[in-house]
């Protein structure tokens, strides 16, 4: 809210400069964002918390003034000397709930035409357009009371009559009502609106904005001034629903003050006659069941254990009474009523922050709590097992030259058919927003990888040939009780998607002239990175199976499986998706992998035991094997494995090769058998007849052939 | 005789350029038919008055042979290791093969340091779901329906039941049902707002804080925060606490930092003010502690939240939170 320092004089005689009024309004909680000079003038924008509807008028900041700085505030000057004549005029306020007061008066004989520069003046620095001097009194008194008001013409009201009430009370239930306000817009309104109708048809959105056909204009003589209470949360309501904010309907949305109402209408009637010669007429005021404040019990010891300090029993009588509050003591409480304009107070945490606002919050003394430590518990245990998987996680990726990238957790349709993902597919339930701010932006995740080949896109384009980037991320599955990943112990669970924590991480090169060669294939060194975080995490039951995902290479990918599930997978993207893409790289290596990380915890395990160091030295014996070329490497080496003798230490592959020398449709396999007794040397003519049966087995096995 | 003999060999000596040369004089004079063995052989036809004294003139030639022999071929090996291994020079002003680290993103780095100091002070860290029900984000946080508090928070919609959580809190609520109090936690994590231009961005980071028991009181509340203040941008900030609203805290807290761009001068960053707003914070409203059961005349608490992007924006002079999530790998690898 705009403030001009100069109109906040009117009320208060204030002697310090605009920085330091600014300086205390900040410190008192209402903060000043901006100072902005104007020819003579200071304006203040003002950040009042919603909490705050007392202080959204000029007259509410130097209340706020004057408590902080013990200055006597003078309200302006609003008496109705004279009235003119008796209001024939009938209001019926149909829900007091929603209407707590409805008052008015008429001014007749208005010469209608612009303001005195000194209110348009006010007007403008306050940012609000001058109308004509009926209406600009209106918005003059909102600025400066705080009290929103509505001038009607008064010839345009039908019947002499008011009525407030909604379409459904006024017309039954169920009935369309359409109105055109005015700004010109029909409108059409729900049942549950309040409108002000006369007695006809409706005339204002009750709180909100005035209809055309009762608007004040230049041709407009005599007016109906309305200053009501209307329910805060039913013009909220109705605002909402019709797309509308007004000055007015802001400050009722908050909360207005039930006295000040017709203090108000009495500032605008005597300013009417002033600025267009108006003649007053009686009013009408219709209260039914009067505002009377509640007292609120504060206990002493209460105050002191929340604010950490003892306030004395005067200075919190003097700061509260500064603020407008009555304080009674009562023994070791007190009671304290706060004033109508404060709707925000009603408890005694509210009165507490009052007494720390106008003691200083910066005379509260900093102290460090003595604490108890907290119960572990079993999910703490669970806990400290994730934190390791994710920190292990991400260190090796950071090792490995992966950078960590955040992206948002959105994605749109359209990335999920990029991907070629069936409809059938699990990630395909996503949730959805309402209200996106982007169509491509509408789905939470279900995959972390539309996101990263986002990332890819973008970086190619600007000319980056080389990169590795990974996320660890959540997920979100619809359509799912929440369970395990979710901590939806809560209520309401089953409303929630299923959370999952994810890794993904691409590797993307370009053929670029290098200086050392690196001839590993990207695919398998993101297979090396991976298979280092299972070796930190003593995982052991992991399998690759060729892989399905209709977004990868089919001959360069596998699936990764734990204890036989597959919780992800890893490899080269599909040259079809590229081109989807739109890729601009001439045969990129783009290699991918993605896996649900709590997968890993059941199979992460922290139990070392240790094994005594060999005394005895080993004996090693190497053997190339040939076999067809499609049988996979590791379906040999899982033979060897389970070849049964306690004296194989270790079995090593050191070569897989295809060429010269091997016949078409051959792969020659290399490995060392390392043999190594516990309790003795072993010697070589026993570890050469093991080791040839061995190889034996694994011929017979394999089908293969010994190449010597 | 004798002395042209070591003449002659020293000579020869100085041209030796290899250990095959050095072999050669070896054989040539020390040899079984080298000339000082025949020296020796031929000492029978000398006198044997004179033997004893010729005998010893020539062991000690024989002896001063091969003292220079081995001398030489010692040198001689050192040279020509010394020339094989220079042979094998490499250039030592190429660059090494790249073993590039990756990095970490900016905001999972600030928002580690954050944790970590937390973490030292006792506080735990705790989890919630980010997509949340209206409930806990809002209603047990004491945001009536309909009311303007919610304008606060442009918040992004699944049904009229669930929305992407638009802060942290709803984590405070969640981890008091789940325990009674002593607490003491951090809840990080991601947030939604359906807002974005150069200091917005739909998908945000918080850290909240909680910490619940008997007797603590807004004193405690300054105290932690100016202790992780400190902590974070170093024990010398000037850290200002003004009240603020919040509505599932009472009283509410804005807390500053003296601008560590201009040290309090006033400048673009701090809008001229000399402060930049760092966290919010209060004591646990009444209305939170009812909604998971605890009683707020036992207990006492307080609650805080901090926006990540914002501490890192200030920490490492980010002018554009949107590079946060553009992931351009120009960006990342400058931390």
């Amino acid at each position: 809210m705009r403030v001009p320092f100069e109109w906040l004089k009117d009320f208060l005689p204030l002697t310090v400069s605009p920085e330091a009024a600014a300086q205390k309004l900040t410190m008192a909680g209402l903060e000043v964002e901006a100072l902005e000079r104007t020819g003579e003038d200071v304006i203040f924008e003002v950040n009042v918390t919603p909490n705050r509807a007392d202080c959204l008028s000029m007259v509410g900041i130097a209340r706020e003034l004057s408590a902080a700085y013990g200055l006597r505030l003078t309200l302006p000057e609003h008496d109705v000397v004279a009235e003119t004549g008796e209001l024939d005029f009938n209001v019926d306020i149909l829900d007091t709930a929603l209407c707590r007061r409805y008052a008015g008066r008429i001014v007749k004989n208005l010469t209608i035409g612009p303001s005195p520069d000194w209110m348009r003046n006010r007007l403008d620095k306050c940012g609000i357009r001058s109308i004509n001097n009926v209406v600009d009194v209106t918005n003059y008194v909102l600025l400066e009371l705080g009290h929103p008001l509505h001038a009607f013409d008064l010839d345009a009201i039908r019947g002499h009559r008011i009525r407030v009430g909604t379409p459904g009370m006024i017309r039954g239930a169920g009935a369309q009502v359409t109105f055109t306000t005015l700004d010109g817009v029909q409108r059409a309104v729900p049942g549950d609106a309040l409108l002000i109708w006369d007695a006809e048809e409706p005339i204002a959105l009750a709180g909100i904005m005035g209809g055309s056909a009762t608007e004040v204009n230049g041709t407009t003589r005599d007016i109906f001034i309305e200053s009501a209470s209307f329910d805060p949360v039913s013009v909220r309501k109705a605002a909402r629903t019709l797309g509308v904010k007004t000055e007015s309907s802001y400050r009722f949305e908050r909360g207005t003050d039930i006295r000040m109402l017709k203090k108000a209408l009495d500032r605008a009637a005597f300013l009417m006659k002033k600025v267009a010669d108006g003649m007053i007429y009686g009013k009408i005021d219709l209260y039914p069941k009067k505002y009377a404040p509640a007292g609120i019990r504060v206990r002493y010891e209460k105050v002191e254990r929340v604010l950490g300090l003892r306030i004395p029993g005067e200075e919190i009588s003097r700061s509260l009474g500064a603020l407008g509050f009555t304080v009674e003591e009562r023994g070791d409480a007190m009671t304290v009523t706060p004033p109508a304009y404060r709707t925000d107070v009603t408890r005694d945490a509210d009165i507490m922050e009052e007494l720390a606002r106008s003691y200083g919050y910066d005379r509260i003394p900093a102290v460090l709590p003595e604490a108890v430590l907290g119960e572990e518990d079993r999910e703490s245990f669970r806990k400290s097992t994730m934190e390791r998987i994710g920190s292990a996680l991400k260190e090796s990726f950071l090792k490995s030259g992966f950078t960590e990238v955040i992206n948002y957790s959105f994605m749109g349709v359209r990335d999920l058919e990029i991907l070629g993902i069936a409809a059938d597919d699990p990630r395909t339930r996503a949730v959805r927003i309402q209200n996106p701010l982007k169509v491509e932006d509408s789905l939470m995740r279900t995959a972390l990888l539309p996101s990263l080949l986002r990332n890819v896109v973008h970086n190619v384009a600007h000319g980056t040939r080389e990169f590795r980037l990974f996320e660890t991320a959540k997920v979100f599955l619809d359509g799912h009780p929440a369970c395990g990943g979710s901590p939806g112990n809560g209520r309401g669970g089953e409303l929630l998607p299923d959370e999952r924590k994810r890794l993904a991480a691409v590797s993307f090169r370009e053929k670029t002239r290098a200086l050392y060669p690196e001839d590993t294939p990207d695919f398998f060194v993101l297979k090396g990175v991976f298979e280092a975080v299972l070796d930190d995490l003593k995982i052991t039951d992991c399998t690759f199976v060729r892989s399905h995902e209709p977004f990868l290479h089919p001959g360069q990918s596998a699936d990764i499986l734990l204890g036989g599930a597959k919780v992800g997978y890893i490899g080269a993207l599909s040259p079809v998706v590229i081109e989807r893409l739109a890729i601009k790289s001439q045969k990129p290596s783009l290699v991918v992998i993605e896996f649900d990380t709590e997968a890993l915890l059941p199979f992460a395990s922290r139990d070392v035991r240790y094994k005594p160091l060999p005394k005895y030295p080993p004996i090693e014996r190497d053997t190339a094997l040939m076999v067809d070329a499609d049988l996979e490497t590791a379906a040999v080496m899982s033979r060897l494995r389970e070849y049964p003798s306690d004296l194989i230490e270790d079995t090593i592959l050191f070569d897989v090769y295809q060429g010269r020398n091997i016949p078409e449709g051959k792969k020659s396999i290399a490995f060392t058998i390392r043999y190594r007794a516990a309790d003795r040397t072993l010697r070589d003519e026993e570890i050469d007849s093991l080791h040839s049966s061995l190889v034996e087995y694994i011929r017979e096995k394999t089908g293969g052939e010994v190449r010597s | 005789m004798l002395e042209d003999l070591k003449e002659t060999f020293l000579h020869e000596l100085k041209a030796a350029r290899s250990l095959a040369d050095t072999n050669q004089l070896r054989v040539k004079y020390l040899g079984k038919k080298g000339l000082v063995t025949a020296q020796l052989k031929a000492l029978s036809s000398i006198a044997p008055e004179e033997r004893p004294a010729y005998g010893k003139e020539i062991n000690d030639l024989k002896v001063f042979i091969e003292q220079d022999l081995e001398a030489r071929d010692s040198r001689l090996k050192e040279e020509e290791l010394r020339s094989r291994l220079l042979a094998e020079s490499i250039d030592v002003t190429l660059p090494g093969k790249a073993v590039s680290h990756g990095r970490e993103h900016p905001l999972s780095r600030t928002l580690s340091d954050i944790v970590d100091i937390f973490v030292r002070m006792g506080f735990s860290v705790e989890e919630g779901p980010e997509v949340e029900l209206d409930y806990y984000n809002f209603e047990a946080l004491n945001f009536p329906l309909e009311h303007p508090a919610r304008d606060m928070q442009d918040t992004f919609f699944v049904s009229s039941e669930v929305v992407l959580r638009t802060h942290t809190s709803p984590v405070q609520v969640r981890g008091m049902e789940k325990r009674k109090p002593p607490v003491r936690f951090i809840a990080p994590g991601k947030v939604y707002r359906c807002d974005a231009d150069i200091t917005h961005t739909p998908m945000f980071h918080q850290v909240e804080g909680l910490m619940v028991d008997r007797d603590i009181s807004f004193s405690h509340l300054k105290g932690v925060l100016e202790a992780f203040l400190h902590r974070m941008f170093g024990p010398d900030t000037p850290v200002r606490f003004r009240p603020s609203f919040f509505p599932f805290t009472e009283p509410s807290a804005e807390i500053d930092i003296g601008c560590i761009l201009c040290s309090g001068e006033g400048c673009r960053v701090c809008k001229g003010s000399g402060w930049l707003e760092v966290l919010g914070a209060g004591m646990v409203h009444p209305a939170v502690f009812e909604h998971v059961g605890y009683d707020p005349e036992e207990y006492s608490g307080f609650a805080f939240g901090m926006g990540i992007e914002r501490i890192a924006m200030l920490k490492y002079a980010i002018d554009d939170i949107r590079l946060f999530y553009e992931n351009d790998t120009r960006f990342l690898k400058q931390f």
